[in-house]
């Protein structure tokens, strides 16, 4: 265990390491520079330009310019300065201040669409072919179909512009209430999809237990159907889902960054929208190798905890 | 052996043992044969599956509608005499208006202006002649009453004899034309990146399980990696780096999306290449290549249309994604999601670009899902009861 565990590890640094490179090259190989806007401003001498360029070693060869950022990365932890949208601080010093509300919004809409999930499946379960079933199911197409950011801008607009029930953009400086309120709307258009892949799996899962035969045994043992499923099924059914839930993190992670920029939420992929369009390419790398770094992670959790919720899965074995 | 049978022939009765040869017939070789030949018709593997098919009722919706959108796809554009492209400054972000519709209250080019003076009401100048449905909120701003006024936005600029559909954008666009362009485009590059999928994922997966062993495994590693990359992240440098057209959006979205295909196609190659068909083939001399195609690869008929089906919805929604980022395609091609992304922005206002564009992609999945399903129990009757 503890030796795959490392060895998934070192595969994981060998990806980011990869990813690095990668970020780095297609950067600058993109048309267009962030001092592109600085180019037309009479008031901008060139010298200046140069200047500005040379000290974040931006007038050296392109390899030269790559040696400098991995050794400021790996031995630094220094991911290089913002150029346009924040220009000279730290793009890690951005990146912190913008974690904590793509974590708010992510760990929210967990907690909103774990139970809610759970609630449909089981509904739509214990009811198969019946009216619930069906009304559950037809919802779940619904919002398996519709991406997230077509029900934030609907609801955008119609709950908050036209109904008033809620703010149109993120709260920043509210009370907490007032914050809250805010993010009801973003949490709800990150959650849907969630919910309903949730709930069909659950549905599925349960079915299949449901008409297993140690089923049979708990009705024949005298247990009434709703004790049945509870201490028997449901717990059962539980077993897998464990698998969906920890990659749903990641889904909900990468969903929010529209999300996030539609309702002005000041997170990762709001910022990292903007720092796209305006070439700030250490505010892009930054973000980019957050995404893959939560990704990867979350594959790694995911892998190990077979092993842990199942062992009958042997992790690293031979086939 | 023999003496048994000696014993058992001695027990018979002699006169049942002599009985001439002519006394022997056949019986009834007259009647008629009762026996009814099969009446059902023997039904294929896939002549099955469409019969499961078109029991699904939501399904054969699902495919009409998708039939429906792709109709549009091709004449919507050319259905008005407006081009996609084409800009009438004069006519900015004009409201829906459609000409029968506008008799019934919708579509009828209304928009409310906030904040004008009550006593403006009644110049023409400044509100022609039958522009005003009415007006509402009347509220006094130091010593000026002012109202709401909802007006027939095409009679109120003086364009009563245009009819944009669904109205025009930031640029004076035609929304229709553009909507049913976009639509074109976002089907086009999702049709064109899941096929590429599809023959990548095929090829290699096909040669990682026919041939197995150290190529199975390097091969799959190969994929590993790649796989461990987050999607978004693998698109966004790849259109970040080859710019944003329609071919790299392609090229971008297929990046990863095969390795799915290959690994389904490689499982089935590991299930069917130890069966004794296929080893009965092959020592006839079977080549490989006639091997791999016309032998094995059939049996994943099946799974390969479910999975393309389920693939193009998702390449449509990444397509859609990418625009949100500004990775999307080039002005002034449209495309779902450009449009999408391009309304947001002004989505207090003109919500009529957004709403349009919105309820196409809605539909659009929904029913490609609802298709995609459809497919994957009628291929596949072990999933019944499923979803």
């Amino acid at each position: 265990m503890g030796k795959y565990i490392l060895k998934r590890l070192g595969m994981m640094v060998l990806t980011l390491f990869i990813m690095l490179t990668l970020c780095f090259f297609a950067l600058r190989l993109m048309p267009g520079s962030p001092y592109d806007s600085m180019l037309d401003n009479p008031e901008m001498p060139p010298e200046m330009l140069e200047a500005m360029k040379a000290k974040i070693h931006l007038d050296k060869p392109m390899l030269v310019q790559y040696v400098y950022f991995l050794r400021g990365v790996v031995f630094e932890g220094n991911w290089g300065t913002s150029i346009v949208l924040r220009p000279g601080v730290d793009a890690f010093t951005i990146m912190k201040e913008r974690i904590p509300a793509s974590m708010l919004l992510n760990v929210l809409s967990l907690f909103v669409c774990i139970p809610l999930g759970i609630l449909a499946g089981t509904v739509c379960g214990m009811f198969k072919n019946r009216l619930p079933d069906y009304l559950i199911s037809f919802m779940v197409v619904i919002f398996i179909s519709v991406p997230s950011f077509v029900f934030a801008s609907l609801m955008q607009y119609f709950l908050a512009s036209k109904a008033g029930w809620f703010p149109i953009i993120y709260n920043v400086s509210g009370t907490p209430t007032a914050q809250l309120r805010s993010l009801v709307l973003p949490v709800l258009a990150l959650s849907f999809g969630s919910i309903a892949t949730l709930c069909r799996y659950l549905r599925g899962e349960l079915i299949e237990t449901l008409s297993s035969e140690y089923m049979l045994l708990a009705r024949t043992k005298g247990l009434k159907r709703s004790q049945a499923v509870v201490r028997h099924a449901f717990r059962n059914s539980m077993v897998p889902l464990a698998n969906i839930i920890i990659p749903m993190f990641t889904n909900i992670l990468g969903g929010s960054m529209v999300v996030e920029s539609i309702f002005a939420v000041p997170g990762i992929g709001g910022m990292m929208v903007d720092s796209i369009t305006a070439n700030d390419y250490f505010l892009t790398i930054a973000a980019l190798m957050f995404y893959s770094v939560i990704s990867l992670t979350t594959t790694l959790i995911v892998d190990i905890s077979y092993g842990i919720i199942d062992p009958r899965i042997r992790l690293g074995a031979k086939k | 052996m023999n003496e048994v049978t000696k014993k058992t022939l001695s027990d018979i009765p002699a006169d049942l043992l002599n009985i001439p040869a002519r006394e022997f017939g056949f019986v009834r070789s007259e009647d008629p044969i009762m026996d009814a030949n099969f009446e059902t018709v023997s039904r294929g593997f896939f002549k099955d599956a469409m019969f499961r098919l078109r029991q699904n009722k939501a399904a054969i919706a699902a495919f009409w509608i998708i039939c429906a959108i792709a109709f549009m796809a091709i004449f919507g554009p050319n259905m008005n005499e407006y081009h996609f492209s084409e800009q009438f400054s004069d006519y900015l972000n004009m409201p829906p208006r459609i000409p029968v519709l506008e008799n019934f209250g919708i579509f009828d080019g209304s928009r409310l202006v906030t904040n004008r003076r009550l006593d403006s009401l009644e110049n023409p100048e400044k509100f022609p002649e039958g522009c005003i449905i009415g007006y509402s909120n009347p509220h006094e701003i130091m010593g000026v009453t002012l109202v709401d006024v909802e007006v027939n936005y095409y009679k109120y600029i003086g364009a009563e004899e245009e009819y944009f559909w669904l109205g025009t954008d930031h640029m004076g666009r035609d929304v229709w034309t553009r909507l049913w362009r976009g639509t074109r485009v976002s089907l086009i590059i999702a049709v064109l990146s899941t096929m590429s999928d599809v023959i990548i994922g095929i090829i290699y997966g096909a040669i990682a399980g026919y041939y197995g062993g150290k190529v199975d495994m390097l091969m799959m590693r190969f994929t590993e990696i790649l796989n461990s990359i987050p999607s978004v992240v693998l698109a966004t440098l790849f259109i970040m780096m080859f710019g944003t057209g329609m071919w790299s959006l392609v090229l971008a979205l297929c990046l990863r999306g095969w390795v799915g295909t290959a690994r389904m196609i490689r499982t089935q190659f590991l299930r069917f290449r130890g069966r004794e068909y296929v080893m009965a083939a092959q020592t006839m001399g079977v080549p490989d290549r006639t091997l791999i195609f016309r032998h094995i690869l059939p049996n994943a008929v099946g799974p390969l249309i479910t999975r393309t089906m389920v693939a193009i919805p998702s390449a449509i929604f990444t397509e859609s994604f990418m625009a949100y980022l500004g990775l999307g395609l080039a002005p002034p091609e449209p495309s779902i999601g450009t449009m999408l992304a391009a309304g947001q922005t002004v989505l207090m206002q003109y919500p009529h670009l957004t709403l349009f564009p919105a309820l196409t992609i809605s539909v659009l999945m929904i029913a490609f899902n609802l298709f995609g399903n459809g497919l994957r129990t009628a291929l596949d009757p072990t999933q019944r009861g499923q979803e």
